[in-house]
């Protein structure tokens, strides 16, 4: 018999078209904009239509979600900035795209280079958001980015990221990725405390030599 | 919808509010024109999967007036280029835009279209598909997400918004020059000038010649 498949395939959508509004009715019009509802909306158990409805309603993304990556600085206790980037070039060099550009700093004094950028350009056009740059990073300086509304009207003067657009403060990074600001900070935590403990053995070693030429 | 349109400049009087709503042509222009823009049915890449996903029934085109997708650039209003632009397609993405009919848009659609992405550098991609046609708005991404799509459509219909029938090229007396087709450049390699090649091609040639005969 003809048309069989149609009146099924036409029942499906007349089954989700009615059962919005019997969802409708059960959320008491409150269906829409209604982060409780949206959360069911978007889970197996959704009843008619699921259409998240940006930009009013937003997915709330997965905490390994990547955009565009960011710069991480500290926020030293006397107000000022501390960049964890120490302008390596790791990134730099493993970036597939080749998208990353850092302009090293030295010391006005000493003309010496300093572990710091004075700029750091990440061209997000290029960007695939592959995420090797945070992969890479041996000082948990740079990291992705969940923002993904950054579309523009101009590529040139808005699309190449410098480095005052790319910096966000470590508790930015905390509220964006909680797991992994955890993961990193007990990585510095460690990092600290080798430090410390090389400085110890050093220093005891040094009592030590100090003892015996006295001797 | 009257709110929307109703212009503050000259309020609609005590007796009449609710009724009519008076308006300035710019701003009613602009709100059909945002309204139903309707896009070219065509996808490039990987970003392309995007545009379906974002055209299909989770995120919803139609909310914005898009859900026509339409199949011929004579019916079309907006252009997303999703996806890498190859030397190859560029002539064909540059008659298409020639095609449509003013008003046109042209969104570029992640990094490959609006950049050239990784493969910037590549011999055979056009790293940044504005380096031919005008491009409106510019989505980062790779690909981006149907949400930033989304954005960047949204983004496109404030732009829309904030155009004035005076100022817009296309209405204008002069007409507007086409887009000259570009062309493919010469081979890089021409595969007959490789000594082995050339002495496969040959030998091939040879035996098809004892062939025939």
């Amino acid at each position: 018999m003809y048309g069989v498949g149609l009146v099924k395939g036409m029942g499906v959508t007349i089954k989700h078209f009615v059962n919005t509004y019997v969802d409708d009715l059960r959320w008491f019009g409150r269906r829409y904009y209604n982060p409780e509802a949206f959360a069911v909306r978007q889970s197996p158990q959704a009843q008619g239509i699921f259409t998240v409805q940006y930009p009013e309603e937003k997915l709330i993304m997965p905490e390994e979600f990547r955009y565009i990556p960011f710069l991480i600085y500290d926020e030293l206790e006397d107000g000022t900035r501390q960049d964890r980037c120490t302008s390596c070039g790791i990134c730099a060099k493993v970036c597939p795209p080749q998208c990353i550009w850092i302009v090293r700093s030295d010391d006005p004094e000493t003309g010496r280079p300093i572990p710091e950028p004075s700029e750091f350009f990440i061209d997000i056009d290029i960007c695939m958001n592959c995420g090797l740059c945070s992969e890479y990073c041996p000082f948990e300086a740079i990291r992705m980015d969940h923002d993904y509304e950054i579309s523009t009207y101009d590529r040139f003067s808005e699309n190449i990221y410098n480095k005052e657009k790319l910096d966000k403060p470590a508790s930015f990074y905390a509220a964006v990725r909680p797991l992994n600001y955890a993961i990193d900070e007990a990585a510095i935590a460690e990092k600290v405390a080798k430090k410390a403990a090389k400085e110890a053995a050093r220093k005891q070693r040094q009592a030590e030599k100090d003892r015996k030429t006295d001797e | 919808m009257s709110e929307e349109l109703s212009n503050n400049d000259n309020p609609v009087p005590e007796g009449l509010q609710g009724q009519i709503a008076i308006t300035s042509l710019d701003k009613i222009y602009n709100w059909s024109r945002r309204s139903s823009i309707w896009p070219m049915m065509f996808g490039l890449a990987c970003c392309a999967i995007e545009m379906i996903a974002t055209a299909a029934s989770r995120y919803d085109l139609a909310r914005f007036g898009m859900e026509v997708l339409r199949a011929s650039p004579r019916q079309a209003d907006l252009m997303i280029v999703s996806g890498t632009v190859t030397k190859k397609m560029i002539p064909i993405i540059v008659r298409l835009y020639n095609q449509m009919p003013e008003p046109k848009y042209v969104l570029a659609m992640g990094a490959c279209a609006s950049g050239g992405g990784p493969f910037k550098e590549g011999y055979n991609v056009v790293s940044g598909v504005d380096k031919f046609v005008p491009v409106d708005v510019y989505i980062p991404g790779c690909p981006p997400t149907p949400q930033a799509l989304l954005h960047g459509l949204i983004k496109m219909q404030e732009k829309i918004d904030g155009q004035s029938v005076l100022e817009v090229p296309w209405y204008r007396s002069e007409p507007i020059d086409e887009i000259p087709q570009p062309l493919l450049g010469p081979d890089l390699i021409d595969p007959r000038d490789i000594p082995d090649f050339a002495e496969k091609l040959k030998a091939q040639e040879e035996r098809l010649a004892a062939e025939r005969e």
